[in-house]
Order: C-alpha cells, then sequence, then structure tokens
C-alpha cells in the first residue's frame, strides 16, 4: 500500500523506478546471498539519490546492428578463423604493433581502440572497436584506401569476401553481436575532436604562459 | 584502363548537363494498375533521351524514375524486387534516422505526395527554350492523356529566370564529377575522371569491381538510382542572416560567398578572393580550374563551407576519406518565386521557392546517408566539431558558421536553417533497354 501512496504522489520517474526494483527482486529472488544483499544496498543507494537528469547524449543503433552511446559506437565481431590463421594474424599484428600499423589507425581518425582476442584454441577471433558513427558509413573509403591492411585483418577469418566486395558489409553484420550494455564517458568526444581539444588545451596553456 | 559507357542505353539526364537557361517539369504519378502503368512507360519510353547524342545537348530532354513502390506496381518479379537494395525498397522518408532528417526536415513536416509511398513514377521534362519545353511538356501530356490505371498526383514547373540563378541567388551546378568512358573530355578542374561505376550500374567502381545490381542484368545495367530532395528556401531568414552579420552590401556579399566558397556569379573564391567576377563565373573552362593547395586552412574558401564539404578535393581531412566515392551527378532544378533580395520577412521564408534537388549515383541511397551524416551535418571530418554545412545543414539552437581569416577566425552565431526539407524520395532510373523489359512486363509471374 506505502508503495502506491508513493506512486501517486510522486513523479512519473519514480514509478518507473518502483518498477525496476520489483523486477531486479524477482530477478534476484533465486540469486547466491552475496548478490541478494548487494542488491539491496544498491536499491537503498538507488532510492535516496537524486532523480537522474535525462540521459544527455542520444542513445540507440550503432547504424544497422551494434549499440551508439552519443557519438561513439562499439563493434563486437566474433568470427571463426581458417586454419593457421591465428597464426599469419598474430604475426602481421607484431609486425605492424607500434609502427605504421598504429600509424594507420591514426589516420583514420574515427577508431577510438581495437582489440584482437583468439579464443578457444586459437580457432576463433573476437574483434572488439569503439569507433565514431555508423560502422559501414566509411566503409567504402576502406575499400579503396587501405584494403590491403583490412585483408590482412580479416582475411584469415572463415568466408571474408575480401573488403572490396559487395558483400562485405553483409558478412561483418553476419558475425557481429551487439553488446548488451555499452557505457562511454564521453559520448560528444569524436576521436578528432578529442584531438583538437587537446592542442587547444596546449595552445591555452602556452598562451597564459606568455601573458601570465 | 578505361571501360566505355554504353551511352545509347543511358538516360541523358544521367551524363549530360542541365541547360542553361532551362525550362521544365516534374511529374509525379501513381500506378493504379500494373497494365495501365506498363502501357504509360511504353509509350514514354522512346521519347526518352539516351546520353550517346551530345550535339544535342540542350534540346528537350524526357527522363524516366520508379520508385520501389513503383516496381511493385508495376509487378515486377518478386526476385527482381528483392534484388534492390534495402534502403531503397523502404524509401527516403523510412531512413529519416540514417539521413539526419529530424526536427524541421523529418518526414511528418514533408508536403504530400512526398513519403507516403504514393509516387511510383517521376517524368522530368526539361529544355534549354521555353517553346522546346511546352512542345516536350505536350509529347509527355499526350502519352499520360486517355490512359486509364495512372494518375497524375504533382506537376511541378520549374527554371531559373533571369540569370540561371538559384533560390538564394547563386549560380548553381558547377563542378560536376568527371566520369571514366562517358564521352567527354573532363573540364579543367574537374580531376582525374571517376570510374563509371560509381554512377552507373554494371561497370566497375573506385574499388575496381561493380556494385551489387538489380536483377535480371537487363533491368540494373546501365540503370542508377536518383535521390530527390525537395527543399523549401528561407529566403527570409538568408537575407537576415546576411544583414545581420554585414554592415555593407560589399560585406553581405563577401559573407554570402563565403557560406558556398563561390561569389553569387559562381566565380570561385580561391581565384577572386576580394571581389566577384561575372565572367570567370560564367566561365565553364576557367570557374572550376583550382584546387585548396594554397589554401590549407580556408581563408579564402572557409573550410566549413557548403562546396568546400561537397567536395573537398585536396583538402587535409581529420578522417580518412576518399572523395572520388562520394562525389554525386547534381541536377538541380529551382521552382517558385525568384530570390529576392529585399525579401526579409517571416512570410517570405514560406513563399513557394526553392529547390528539387536532385543527386544520381549507382549506391545514391549510401552517398546521400554519408554526406549527410558526415559531410553536411556534422564537421569533424574538417576539424569544425559540430559545425554544419550553411546551405543544406540541418542547424540547431546557436549553430556557428566560422571564417578561417588571417588573425583570430570570425565565428558567427546563430546560423539559421535556410534551406528546409519539404520532401524526398529514392527512385531506380533505367536504362533504355530496362525501359522496354518494364513495359513489356518480361519475367512477371501469370
Amino acid at each position: 500500500m506505502t508503495t502506491q501512496t508513493k506512486v501517486k504522489r510522486g513523479s512519473e520517474q519514480s514509478s518507473d523506478l518502483e518498477q525496476k526494483v520489483q523486477k531486479l527482486r524477482e530477478l534476484y529472488a533465486d540469486a547466491p546471498e552475496i548478490g541478494k544483499a548487494a542488491l539491496e544496498n544498491v536499491i537503498r543507494a538507488l532510492q535516496s539519490a537524486a532523480p537522474a537528469k535525462g540521459p544527455e547524449a542520444r542513445s540507440g543503433s550503432a547504424g544497422r546492428i551494434g549499440r551508439r552511446q552519443g557519438k561513439v559506437s562499439e563493434l563486437t565481431v566474433l568470427v571463426p578463423l581458417a586454419p593457421g590463421g591465428a597464426r599469419r594474424l598474430r604475426g602481421f599484428l607484431e609486425a605492424l604493433h607500434g609502427s605504421i600499423g598504429n600509424e594507420l589507425v591514426d589516420m583514420v581518425g574515427t577508431v577510438h581502440d581495437m582489440r584482437f582476442v583468439f579464443l578457444d584454441n586459437d580457432t576463433k577471433l573476437l574483434f572488439c572497436t569503439a569507433y565514431d558513427g555508423d560502422w559501414d558509413v566509411y566503409i567504402e573509403d576502406f575499400a579503396t584506401k587501405i584494403p590491403d591492411i583490412l585483408d590482412l585483418q580479416f582475411g584469415d577469418t572463415e568466408g571474408w569476401p575480401g573488403v572490396r566486395s559487395p558483400k562485405v558489409k553483409d558478412h561483418i553484420a553476419s558475425h557481429q553481436i551487439t553488446a548488451a550494455f555499452w557505457y562511454v564517458a564521453n559520448p560528444g568526444l569524436t576521436v578528432v575532436e578529442t584531438k583538437r581539444l587537446e592542442r587547444i588545451g596546449k595552445a591555452t596553456e602556452e598562451f597564459l604562459d606568455k601573458i601570465s | 584502363m578505361t571501360t566505355a559507357v554504353d551511352l545509347h542505353d543511358v538516360q541523358a539526364i544521367v551524363l549530360r548537363p542541365r541547360p542553361e537557361p532551362y525550362f521544365g517539369t516534374h511529374l509525379f504519378l501513381h500506378i493504379d494498375d500494373a497494365r495501365g502503368g506498363r502501357e504509360l512507360l511504353r509509350r514514354l519510353a522512346p521519347h526518352v533521351a539516351s546520353a550517346a547524342d551530345w550535339e544535342n545537348a540542350g534540346d528537350d530532354q524526357i527522363a524516366v524514375a520508379i520508385s520501389y513502390p513503383g516496381l511493385v506496381a508495376l509487378g515486377v518479379p518478386e526476385d527482381s524486387l528483392r534484388s534492390f537494395p534495402e534502403a531503397f525498397r523502404v524509401g527516403m522518408a523510412a531512413r529519416a534516422e540514417k539521413l539526419r532528417d529530424y526536427g524541421a526536415n523529418d518526414p511528418k513536416n514533408w508536403e504530400p505526395p512526398f513519403g507516403s509511398g504514393q509516387i511510383h513514377i517521376q517524368v522530368s521534362i526539361v529544355s534549354d527554350a521555353e517553346d522546346k519545353w511546352r512542345s516536350a511538356m505536350e509529347t509527355a501530356q499526350r502519352q499520360v492523356q486517355g490512359l486509364s490505371g495512372v494518375t497524375v498526383l504533382l506537376s511541378q514547373d520549374f527554371g531559373a529566370q533571369p540569370g540561371s540563378l538559384n533560390s538564394l541567388g547563386y549560380k548553381d551546378g558547377i563542378g560536376q564529377p568527371a566520369i571514366e568512358g562517358s564521352g567527354v573530355e573532363p573540364l579543367p578542374g574537374q580531376g582525374q575522371p571517376i570510374n563509371a561505376g560509381e554512377f552507373i550500374l554494371g561497370y566497375p567502381g573506385e574499388a575496381g569491381v561493380p556494385l551489387a545490381m538489380p536483377q535480371p542484368d537487363v533491368l540494373g545495367r546501365n540503370g542508377t538510382y536518383v535521390g530527390l530532395r525537395k527543399y523549401q528556401s528561407r529566403v527570409g531568414a538568408f537575407n537576415r542572416f546576411l544583414k545581420e552579420n554585414g554592415q555593407t552590401l560589399e560585406d553581405r556579399e563577401l559573407l554570402a560567398a563565403k557560406l558556398v566558397g563561390r561569389w553569387r556569379s559562381g566565380a570561385p573564391l580561391t581565384l577572386v578572393p576580394a571581389k566577384d567576377d561575372p565572367a570567370l563565373g560564367e566561365d565553364p573552362r576557367r570557374n572550376n580550374d583550382f584546387t585548396y593547395a594554397s589554401d590549407p586552412q580556408g581563408k579564402q574558401v572557409p573550410l566549413g563551407c557548403h562546396m568546400r564539404r561537397m567536395n573537398p578535393r585536396d583538402t587535409k581531412m581529420a578522417v580518412l576519406t576518399d572523395v572520388n566515392v562520394h562525389r554525386i551527378i547534381r541536377r538541380s532544378t529551382t521552382y517558385g518565386a525568384p530570390y529576392d533580395p529585399n525579401a526579409i520577412s517571416e512570410q517570405d521564408d514560406e513563399r513557394a521557392r526553392g529547390i528539387y534537388f536532385l543527386c544520381i549515383s549507382a549506391k545514391v541511397m549510401n552517398t546521400l546517408e554519408f554526406l549527410q551524416q558526415a559531410w553536411i551535418n556534422d564537421g569533424g571530418f574538417m576539424n569544425l566539431a559540430d559545425e554544419r554545412d550553411p546551405l543544406v545543414g540541418l542547424q540547431e539552437e546557436g549553430s556557428t558558421f566560422s571564417i578561417p581569416k588571417k588573425q583570430v577566425r570570425r565565428r558567427i552565431h546563430g546560423i539559421e536553417t535556410f534551406n528546409v526539407l519539404r520532401g524526398g524520395e529514392y527512385l531506380f532510373m533505367p536504362s533504355l533497354s530496362a525501359l522496354k523489359w518494364l513495359a513489356d512486363g518480361t519475367g512477371r509471374h501469370g
């Protein structure tokens, strides 16, 4: 009954919260004791916290697959490797690491980070990246500007049609897994904008040094 | 390696420049029954101009394009329909999120019949003289007259008079991409010809392979896609912006030139940074003959102006970009009242006047989404943060436009949306043989 009175007096937001709390309690009904206790602590913290402001950044889909927070999107691909593929790809990544490889990625200008992880006895590749915008927007540019790098990075994955192929978008999407949750600290900052702010920050300090 | 384009099979409007001056009409048609639709195509087909006869440039042209609902209404077989790209099938209105058509540009604010799925066929008639246009219109009308099963939804006359200026008072249509195998010598400044496959289906594109093509081959080959955008020009807002940010007429004209990268006459700021030169603007062999090599920071042509965004040429960009894969053929057609430099009221913003903008490419859905996301409604690629294209960008409250200068850049606050989107469609522009194939109903079930 108390809950009901609260709902009536409170805003839509608090009713939203109560619904979430109820859902969570149901979900954790058969959880281990540690989990249950932690949930109750978190619920208390949530209830006493100030009502959350609306999300600043547009959160949603990064094109046809994957999640986006503000301007930053995630891409997670899990794909089987051809026999011997892991050995070649590992060697290729090591050879390029810290040199031309990073320079090339810098040049792309939309990639925040990338990771290549070999799974299940080198039979699968987990590729994860955070990047700006929709994932397929610049794929044509990659296909004409850095096709060989992409074909070396993914050529050992099963069924890779080649980055120049009209089928490449469908192929990537077919192996892509959308993240269940995606958090971005600075959803408004693209790679380009971050670099620009870095330059402006330095210039401002120099300017202040000169006039102080 | 040069692949000659089969010019006899490609519609003239794809490769032949818009005449100047120009007079024309866009007809938007609905197919009520498949037989009527096919009969219309059968009657129109002999009058649709091909790109082969360059010597006839300027003669009346009739062009035909068909939307996805139009192909369905014509009874095109299911497996053919499925071979068209997703974005084309769902249509431009359904892609609003990808096109950043929000707020004022949202399809729910569009004028009928755009975005409703009702438009099945667009017939465009264009000529370099009023009498020729009228006779071409009569030809087109004769094909529609007495034809049951086809309804005219909208007939829109266009033509920029006087002086071929568009609805904001600029000469437009300068600086088209040069196309490999199109049989025309590139104009100075057009740059290296771009592989034909970027603009016409069935030929290698810039990646060296042909793009995916609708099936069967006879339907797809030598065809292309059209992105139609109907813009209402807010001439009052545009003039108010110039007035508020320019003291003298000279200041205002320089500001107008900085927004576009060209003076009203078409003369580029790169070649004449201080003063308009109408003779230069008029001359197609000179008005596009420049690079940005001597203007990397945009002190002459601002990095964020319309011309530099839509074709960055040799600008060093912050994001890896192949300029050649994002070019479009533009066929801009101005409608309504001529530009009036003295119009400053809010009523002037709504006076019927603007542009039916046709962009043509073999992957126009991709390209338009790229342009809208990266080059029009964002500034990151030019290191301009959130700034947007001053002519066709959708400006948000407090938007700015930066003009690089010798010392400190000038940043103008409060730029508004000057061209509001009031309609749009994706259309397939078939080859001449595909038009006949569609008219015959070949491959149709039953």
